[in-house]
Order: C-alpha cells, then sequence, then structure tokens
C-alpha cells in the first residue's frame, strides 16, 4: 500500500481481520475433526449441504437467522451505548406471548390488519420490557445485566401462567394452542421460493430493522448521543446529553427489537410456546452482535453465519458419523474462533507495523513519530 | 461494521462453493416433488462421501425400508441422550438392535424443540439415507404429520403419542397405558410403606405423566383398602415442577417435601426427578430413612450411593426399549406396522416394575404379581382420568 514517497503504516482492515478470524474459526474446527479422526473436508461439506442444499434447508436457514437478527441487533443497539441487553430472551417471550394470544382470540381480524397487530403488539411487549431495565439502570442505577436477568425470569413465570390461563393447548397443558397458519407470519409469497420451511415475514422485518437500526445510528442525533453515552457517558453528560433519557430510550428500542424477535420467533418459525421455557436466541443474539462487531449490518451476517452452522449441525452429525456432542463442539470452536477477530487485528498490526519499520529503515527515511500508534 | 460484512462475504462465499462442488450437476426440482429432491441430495451424498456405502442408492430409488441396507436413526426430544429415562430407553433400543443387525445407526440432537427444528433433524437423517426414525415424545406430533407425508419412504415411529386418523401409512404411534405402570408401583410402595406419606414429582404435565400420578395414587388407595396399609397423600405433596431438565429445582422440591415428612416420592420427571433421588439419596446417606420411586426404565443405579445399595424403592417402566427394539426388527423384516397406534399396557408386558428390586420384600413383590395379574385380567380396572384424584 505505502508508495514509495509517502511512507503510511498500513492498518490491518476490517475485511482481512475479518477473514483471517473466520479462516481461523474454520481451520480451528478442522483441526479438531482431524483430532477425533473424520475427514474435515468431509465434515464442512456436510455442514454447508445441510443448511444451503435444497430450496428448504435455504428457506429455513433464513428463518433461524431472522430472530437471531434481530435479538443480534437488539444487544448489538445496546451495546453501541454502553449497555449489555442480557435480557433478549424474556423480551421475546413478552413479544411473542402476546403475539400468540392476539393469534388465538383475533382471528376474524383481516389479515393484513392481523399481521400489523401482532407485530406492534409483540414490539411494544418487549418495547416495555426493556423500558424497565433501562429505567431501573437510568433512575436507581441498576445495573441492566442484573434486572434484565431477571425479568427473563419474571417472563419466563408469568408466562408459565398465562398459558394455561388463556392460550392453553387442550390437549396439552404444558404449551400454547398452536398458531394456525393462516394466522402466523408464514406466507405463501415467500414459501412458494422455499417449499416446506419456516421462512415468514419476518426476514423482511429484520431487514427492515438492521436499515433503520443502521440509519438511527450513523445519520440521527439521537444515534450520535447514544453512540457519546457509550463511549464515556461522563463525558457525553458534560457535553450536555441527557444520558439518563438516552438510557432509557436504548433499552426500550433494544427491548423492541427482542420482542419482534419474540413474534417471528413464536408466530413464524415455531407456533406454539412452551412453558418454561427459555428461548436460547437471547443468549445466541449476544454472541452475534459480538461476532458483526456489534454494527447492523455485521450483525446480519454474523446471524447468517450461526444459522448456516446451527442448521448444518445435524447434516454433520447424520451424515459425518459424529455424535451430536462431539457436532456442538466442532460448531463452537468455529465460532469461539471466529470471535477472536481482535487477537487477529492486533496480529496484522504487529506485522505491519514490522514491515514498516523495516521499510523505513531501507529508505532511510523517518517516519512520522506520535502518528504510528492508534 | 466492513469487518462483520466481510466475514459473512467470505463464509457465505466458503459454503457456496463448498454446496455447489457438492450439488454439481443436481437437477433444480420444484415444490412437489419432495421425493425427488431428497432422492437427488442422497445420490449427492454418495458420491460426495467415498465411504459411503452403495446400498444408499439403492434407497433412493425408492422403497427399502427393509434389509441390510437399512439405517436406523432417531432424533432426541428436549434433554440429553444420557437422561437414564426417555431419550437413553429409546436409544438402547435403538442401538441394540441395529448392533445385532448389523445395521448403520445414529442419533441427533435437534437444536431446539420447534417443529422447524424436529423436522430439520428428522430430514437431515433422512438425507443421509436413513428409513427408520425413531422419536421419542408427544412433542414430535406436528413434526412427524408433516414429513410423514413428504417422506412415504421413511418408517417413522413416535412414542407417547397417540395420532389416532392421522396416522400415516408409513408412520407408527406407540402410546402406553402408564397408569397401570403408576398402579402397580403405587401399590409396591404402599405395601412396603405400611404407614408413612408419599409425594408425587412431575415434569411438564402432559399425558403420559398425569397418568403415571393419577395411577399411583390409585395404587396407594387400592393398597390402603386392600392391603391394610395407611399410607396418606396430601394433595400439597403432588406438583408438576413443570420441567423435565431442571436438576436443581427437582432437589428442592424434594427438600420441602422430606422436610413436610414426606417418605418417599414417586419422580415422574426426567431430569428434574433426577434430582429428586439425588436428595433422596444424601438423605439416606446421613441415616434418614427417605425412598425415592423412579420412571420410564429402572433407575435403580441412578440411585446408587456408592455403598451398594440404592435409594429406589421401585420404578414405574414402560419399556420403551423393547418397543423400539422391535420395530428396528420389524422395520429390518419388512413387517413394519405402519398406519397403527400401538397402545401397550400391562396385558402385553409392556410396562410395570423392574422384576429385581433389591428394596422390596419378597412379600411385597409376590403382591405386586398379584395385583398385576388382576390387571391383566381385567379385574382391575385403572382409569386414565383425574376424577376423584389429586390432579
Amino acid at each position: 500500500m505505502a508508495g514509495k514517497t509517502l511512507l503510511k503504516e498500513r492498518k490491518a482492515g476490517n475485511l482481512l481481520v475479518s477473514l483471517s478470524a473466520v479462516v481461523a474459526g474454520i481451520l480451528a474446527g478442522c483441526l479438531l475433526l482431524i483430532v477425533i479422526g473424520k475427514n474435515p473436508v468431509d465434515a464442512m461439506t456436510k455442514i454447508a449441504q445441510g443448511a444451503l442444499s435444497d430450496s428448504r434447508r435455504i428457506g429455513n436457514t433464513i428463518a433461524v437467522a431472522t430472530q437471531l437478527i434481530l435479538v443480534g441487533l437488539s444487544v448489538a443497539f445496546a451495546y453501541k451505548s454502553g449497555l449489555f441487553n442480557i435480557g433478549g430472551s424474556g423480551q421475546m417471550l413478552v413479544g411473542g406471548v402476546v403475539a400468540s394470544i392476539w393469534a388465538y382470540y383475533g382471528q376474524d381480524i383481516p389479515r393484513p390488519l392481523y399481521l400489523v397487530i401482532i407485530i406492534l403488539s409483540g414490539a411494544v411487549a418487549g418495547g416495555i420490557w426493556g423500558f424497565i431495565s433501562g429505567f431501573l439502570k437510568a433512575r436507581f442505577n441498576v445495573h441492566e445485566v442484573v434486572s434484565s436477568i431477571m425479568l427473563n425470569w419474571t417472563a419466563l413465570w408469568v408466562i408459565y401462567e398465562i398459558i394455561p390461563a388463556f392460550i392453553v393447548d387442550p390437549k396439552v397443558p404444558s404449551k400454547s394452542a398452536a398458531v394456525p397458519a393462516a394466522q402466523s407470519l408464514r406466507t405463501p409469497v415467500l414459501q412458494q421460493f422455499f417449499p416446506r420451511s419456516y421462512i415468514n415475514w419476518g426476514i423482511v422485518i429484520a431487514i427492515a430493522a438492521v436499515v433503520i437500526i443502521a440509519f438511527i445510528l450513523n445519520k440521527t442525533t439521537l444515534g450520535y448521543q447514544l453512540k457519546a453515552v457509550g463511549s464515556n457517558r461522563f463525558c457525553a453528560e458534560y457535553a450536555g446529553i441527557k444520558v439518563n433519557r438516552n438510557i432509557i430510550i436504548t433499552m426500550t428500542i433494544a427491548g423492541v427489537l427482542a420482542g419482534l424477535a419474540g413474534v417471528t420467533y413464536y408466530c413464524g418459525y415455531s407456533n406454539i410456546i412452551y412453558r418454561n421455557q427459555m428461548p436460547n436466541e437471547g443468549f445466541d443474539g449476544v454472541a452475534v452482535a459480538l461476532l458483526g462487531n456489534c454494527n447492523p449490518v455485521g450483525v446480519f451476517f454474523a446471524a447468517l453465519f450461526f444459522s448456516i452452522l446451527k442448521a448444518g449441525k445435524g447434516s454433520l452429525g447424520a451424515g459425518a458419523g459424529i455424535p451430536p456432542e462431539i457436532a456442538d463442539t466442532v460448531i463452537a470452536v468455529i465460532i469461539y474462533f471466529t470471535a477472536t477477530a481482535v487477537l487477529f487485528r492486533n496480529l496484522w498490526n504487529g506485522l505491519f507495523h514490522r514491515i514498516y519499520e523495516k521499510r523505513v529503515a531501507g529508505a532511510n527515511v523517518k517516519g512520522p513519530d506520535g502518528s504510528l500508534s492508534d | 461494521m466492513k469487518k462483520s460484512l466481510a466475514i459473512i462475504m467470505m463464509l457465505l462465499a466458503v459454503f457456496c462453493v463448498f454446496s455447489l462442488a457438492s450439488c454439481g450437476g443436481k437437477e433444480e426440482t420444484t415444490s412437489t416433488a419432495a421425493a425427488t429432491t431428497t432422492a437427488a441430495s442422497t445420490t449427492t451424498t454418495a458420491t460426495t462421501t467415498a465411504a459411503a456405502p452403495a446400498a444408499e442408492k439403492e434407497e433412493s430409488d425408492g422403497v427399502a425400508t427393509s434389509g441390510a441396507a437399512l439405517k436406523v436413526g432417531m432424533v432426541t426430544d428436549s434433554g440429553t441422550i444420557d437422561d437414564r429415562s426417555f431419550n437413553q430407553g429409546t436409544w438402547e433400543g435403538v442401538k441394540k438392535a441395529a448392533d445385532e443387525l448389523g445395521l448403520e445407526s445414529t442419533y441427533l440432537r435437534p437444536n431446539g424443540t420447534t417443529t422447524g427444528d424436529y423436522t430439520s433433524a428428522i430430514y437431515d437423517l433422512y438425507d443421509q439415507g436413513y428409513r427408520f426414525i425413531a422419536c421419542p415424545g408427544y412433542l414430535f406430533e406436528e413434526a412427524i404429520l408433516e414429513v410423514q407425508d413428504a417422506c412415504p419412504d421413511l418408517a417413522l415411529v413416535i412414542f407417547d403419542s397417540n395420532l389416532g386418523d392421522n396416522c400415516g401409512a408409513n408412520t407408527v404411534s406407540v402410546s402406553w397405558k402408564e397408569q397401570e405402570s403408576g398402579f402397580l408401583a403405587g401399590v409396591a410402595t404402599a405395601v412396603e410403606l405400611v404407614d408413612g406419606s408419599v409425594g408425587f414429582v412431575g415434569g411438564i404435565e402432559i399425558p403420559a405423566v398425569q397418568k403415571f400420578n393419577w395411577g399411583f395414587q390409585q395404587g396407594v388407595a387400592f393398597a390402603n383398602e386392600n392391603y391394610g396399609t395407611t399410607v396418606e397423600m396430601d394433595p400439597s405433596n403432588f406438583v408438576y415442577s413443570g420441567s423435565f431438565a431442571d436438576l436443581a429445582l427437582g432437589g428442592q422440591l424434594a427438600i420441602t417435601m422430606y422436610d413436610k415428612g414426606v417418605d418417599a416420592i414417586f419422580a415422574a420427571a426426567g431430569g428434574t426427578g433426577v434430582g429428586v433421588i439425588n436428595e433422596a439419596k444424601s438423605r439416606r446417606l446421613a441415616g434418614e430413612d427417605v425412598w425415592a420411586i423412579g420412571v420410564d426404565v429402572d433407575q435403580y443405579s441412578v440411585g446408587d450411593m456408592g455403598n451398594g445399595e440404592s435409594c429406589i424403592l421401585t420404578s414405574a417402566m414402560k419399556y420403551v426399549d423393547k418397543a423400539a427394539y422391535d420395530l428396528v426388527y420389524a422395520a429390518y423384516n419388512g413387517e413394519f406396522p405402519g398406519g397403527t397406534n400401538e397402545l401397550l399396557g400391562a396385558s402385553t408386558s409392556d410396562l410395570g416394575i423392574p422384576e429385581e428390586n433389591p428394596n422390596l420384600s419378597a412379600e411385597t413383590m409376590e403382591i405386586v404379581a398379584e395385583v398385576e395379574q388382576m390387571i391383566i385380567a381385567g379385574d382391575i380396572v385403572v382409569q386414565d382420568t383425574a376424577d376423584g384424584l389429586i390432579p
């Protein structure tokens, strides 16, 4: 990169860092496979096949990615303003149960209106759940990790009672009655391309959310303020930004996103809610957000990546003779190493620095002193 | 931003290359041609996997649900394969039969418990040439209904469910008269304890667990009436934990009950029940005279206290391993009874308490055997509803 005349130290670009992290992840997975005596190429092929080899599988991979995108966005958005939203599961649950109640009682509402209602009500419910955490943080300085984890359980047990009271499956009291296909977000419009899959309108919601959140973060005053609060709360306060207000807004929006994830999960990908079952997606969302560098577009692709691995796992087990527990480990190793992107940034920058120094020495020119380090 | 974008681009690229490479030449098929699609991908598998047996081809052509080419699989319900309960029982049956017949066998653990997760797991097995798949648990019902039509050459088995008229020609649904098994365990418990108090910790309130509970209560009541025992049943000691996998919760419920003076707890709650058993174990080791009663399989070894004794008084079993074993053999011999809803009970020796119960006296075992004969003969009809019982 550096020209002959203008010696500039090269910095590792995002592309390079990401690529190396992903390659490292896959290599680590391969290494593990070799250790347990399996053919890594065969196994990786099986993962790809499991996720992408026919239209049904692609549809399901997208459907699984849908809620991961939304929860990942939720976590990422909160993280931008320095908050850690680990309450995605609870927010999903309340969003999902509200939508399910509409599905149960609102069967006469015309479909377009009905869809708007369940999406909005689910978003509002999730938003309220997020708002509580934000409010407690702003008003009483209760750490949002504590409150949102507690709210997960609150949601779980409230819903434990709501299901038998309002939307129970008459045959099996431990789950809600199945949402009929006509009442769910599943739609022939999308399913014709991905027959027998569980793809639903949720993916459209998710993509819209990515765009909107990216817009808010990058193009609006609100986004600027949120990021300022995230970077340095006290500095932001000093600059006249209302920190507490921003905290509440952030958590509410994070809750809205996770609530939407709940709607797409419980009235789209799935159609029932079990009593006493916390959706894992709330926690997977944290990993997705961090893998996506808390950037909306990054989250989108990270969620797809997660989803491919998840969807490919079964095929890995069935096709390559790898027990599910080992398959889980392989997937975890891939994710784990992919998440070490920061290491690679340092590694590459160190390497570039050394090359740069050599060049400087070779060209016998002095580099600009302070500007080297970041 | 660009970083993550890049990550994924890269990944997608990599995966696309993989899948393109592996799916080269695969014909694009339309929605209706489910079987064709599957067949195509199976064939693809065969070509890409060097080790894949040629038998797969044969299967992808259509019918073979029997013979040495059969590959048998299982998809686990919520919980793990070593839950010492339903999943494990099913797998042991499948595995035993497969090993005896020299068939390839494996199990898959779905990502979650939604219908989508289940169907994905079933298709994963199917697309790799598995033509017999056992699914332990009523949660699979919807998934089975979806898959049975799309994969007509797949032998599907669902346990703990009665699909009724919805049962497809390639599906067998198997359910048990759990109340009879619970009844026998109840009689055994009451006769052995003579007096005192019993409790119940259930998993989720599903019919199978409820029937165990109701049968157990009837068994205890029957013993009180006919064998002079005075065992109490306090409604507050009959609870559902709401989970099959919460070890800690099971332990806490057990602590509460034992502290209230309960002498034996019937734990019909999978992993949660193991929590109950662990509590019973530590109390017995501390010298208290408390018991736990196992469920589904003989859980004597789960209650092993390390000194050769166990805190498991007896277990209310249903022989899911036997059912799975038999069905694998049936499929192998081309006699898979597709389209039937089997209801298994004491009369066909498909449930009961273990033959060896070191913690039960010989007299108790005699009484239980006697009662079992009465059930088989129809002299005792154990109700499978909550009428007049603790719900």
